[in-house]
């Protein structure tokens, strides 16, 4: 994202809508620092930020390699050139009753990356693959647009050019069977320790005959207590996939 | 792709905000969803929701209107909607399953509350995202109050800067809660982001 500095008059209007602190004001000019921004979009969305003199806009370079990835990882308008699925992730939970992609003895997992607020580097993202890749967890999501950046998914690595990256988040997403979920959130918490940001996580499963969840004993052993909130698949989809 | 799982705040505050959203499978039932989802988003429109809003137009509080959010609907169509009710949010899954659209419903909210929900409609859910908390670098967050307005827009477009801000403009009087609400609501999208939540919340800062 770029300002005119011939049009900003330094009003500051923009600066506490950027969610990465990247916009200054110095001297009655609005400056961004480009390794700061993460390209979402927000200050140049003229229905957000009202900014005067229409100051804001977005370089053309923001839609080429390695810019690109910033943009297609943090702006919820942008589609994802590779999936076609806007946003960061893939439909996970929202049409798992049409598209069985979490079955019974299987969990999700996905792995925020920089959510909420942090961002993070492919740097980062790197660290928590290359665990999961040392437990035997290589097969990411295929639907997911973080997965095509990877140039050795056996080893969990990312390309150079992704590594130069910061994002507002990514996604990391696979599905294991229940027997694993143990070792994967051993795995997790220990990689925690190890990033210079935060990660939400995230456990989808089917749920039982009779609605309650199927892993609460087991996450209870291993010391974890799910939020109270949910989001819940009501099974509405068809054809409808009992898997 | 997760957006309305992370909300934070006590079990009070969450029980008046669900996340409703419509989803048609890439490849398998998008064909065709289009007009489904215009219905639908007729009768939310109806309903009178909290907020709304899509990724191609941003949120009501942005300015985008109904017509122009049917109107953009993309190939792979979506509806995002957000309501501080549930008994609107039955109305709304009573709608949609009598007509038998057969297009994926997901809603956001206290298990306990939707599952009753569901029970009362004599739905079975098929599956649920449980939200495992945030691990790593915690210390680096934002306070839980300036949190819990954050996490209403699962994208992180709000910035805790706009959320110190304006809750100092409630403080000092330049705002009322709503109109903060209204302002932090911008940023956020695709229309998850729940206003009257946050005017709530916002209220405790009025100087008494
Ligand atoms: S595009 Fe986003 S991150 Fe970059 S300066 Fe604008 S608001 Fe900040
Ligand atoms: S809102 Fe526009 S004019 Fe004001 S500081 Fe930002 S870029 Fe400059």
């Amino acid at each position: 994202m770029h300002i005119d500095q011939e049009k900003c008059i330094g009003c500051g209007i923009c600066v506490s809508y950027c969610p990465a602190n990247a916009i200054t004001v110095e001297n009655r000019k609005a400056r961004i620092d480009a390794g700061k921004c993460l390209e979402c979009g927000t200050c140049g969305r003229t229905r957000v930020v009202r900014c005067p003199r229409g100051a804001i806009t977005e370089e053309e370079t923001v839609y080429q390699r390695p810019r690109s990835i910033r943009k297609y990882f943090s702006d919820p308008m942008a589609y994802h050139v590779e999936t076609k699925v806007p946003g960061r992730g893939t439909e996970e939970v929202k049409t798992n009753d049409v598209t069985g992609r979490v079955r019974r003895g299987q969990v999700g997992i996905a792995i925020e990356m920089g959510r909420p607020v942090l961002g993070a580097s492919f740097v980062d993202i790197e660290k928590v693959t290359m665990a999961l890749a040392r437990e035997g967890i290589t097969t990411f999501e295929r639907d997911n647009p973080l997965t095509h950046l990877m140039a050795d998914p056996a080893r969990g690595i990312f390309t150079e050019e992704a590594k130069q990256c910061r994002v507002v988040s990514a996604i990391i997403e696979f599905t294991i069977p229940v027997e694993m979920l143990e070792r994967t959130v051993a795995t997790l918490k220990e990689v925690a320790k190890e990033i210079d940001t935060v990660f939400s996580l995230d456990l989808i499963c089917r749920l039982d005959e009779n609605g309650s969840i199927p892993v609460m004993a087991q996450l209870e052993s291993l010391g974890i207590k799910p939020r109270l909130n949910a989001k819940i698949n009501l099974g509405l989809g068809k054809p409808l996939k009992e898997v | 792709m997760t957006h309305s799982l992370h909300r934070t705040g006590t079990p009070e505050s969450l029980r008046e905000d669900y996340v409703v959203l419509v989803t048609p499978a890439v490849g398998i039932n998008n064909q065709g969803s289009q007009d489904k989802l215009r219905e639908i988003l007729d009768f939310i429109f109806d309903l009178g929701p909290t907020n709304i809003g899509s990724y191609e137009t941003g949120t009501i509080f942005s300015g985008a209107t109904i017509e122009e959010i049917k109107a953009k609907l993309s190939e792979t169509p979506r509806v995002r909607v957000c309501f501080s009710s549930k008994e609107k949010v039955k109305h709304l899954i009573q709608f949609i399953k009598e007509r038998d659209y057969g297009l994926s419903v997901t809603v956001s909210g206290l298990i306990d509350e939707v599952q009753g929900m569901a029970r009362e409609l004599g739905i079975k859910p098929h599956s649920v995202n449980l939200s495992l908390g945030v691990h790593g670098k915690v210390e680096d967050l934002p306070s839980p109050e300036v949190l819990e307005f954050i996490t209403m827009c699962g994208h992180g477009m709000i910035s805790a800067s706009l959320v110190k801000k304006l809750i100092e403009g409630v403080k000092e009087g330049r705002y009322t809660p709503e109109k903060a609400a209204e302002e932090m609501a911008r940023p956020c999208v695709c229309g998850i982001f729940n206003t009257e939540r946050a005017a709530k919340l916002l209220a405790k800062y009025v100087q008494k």
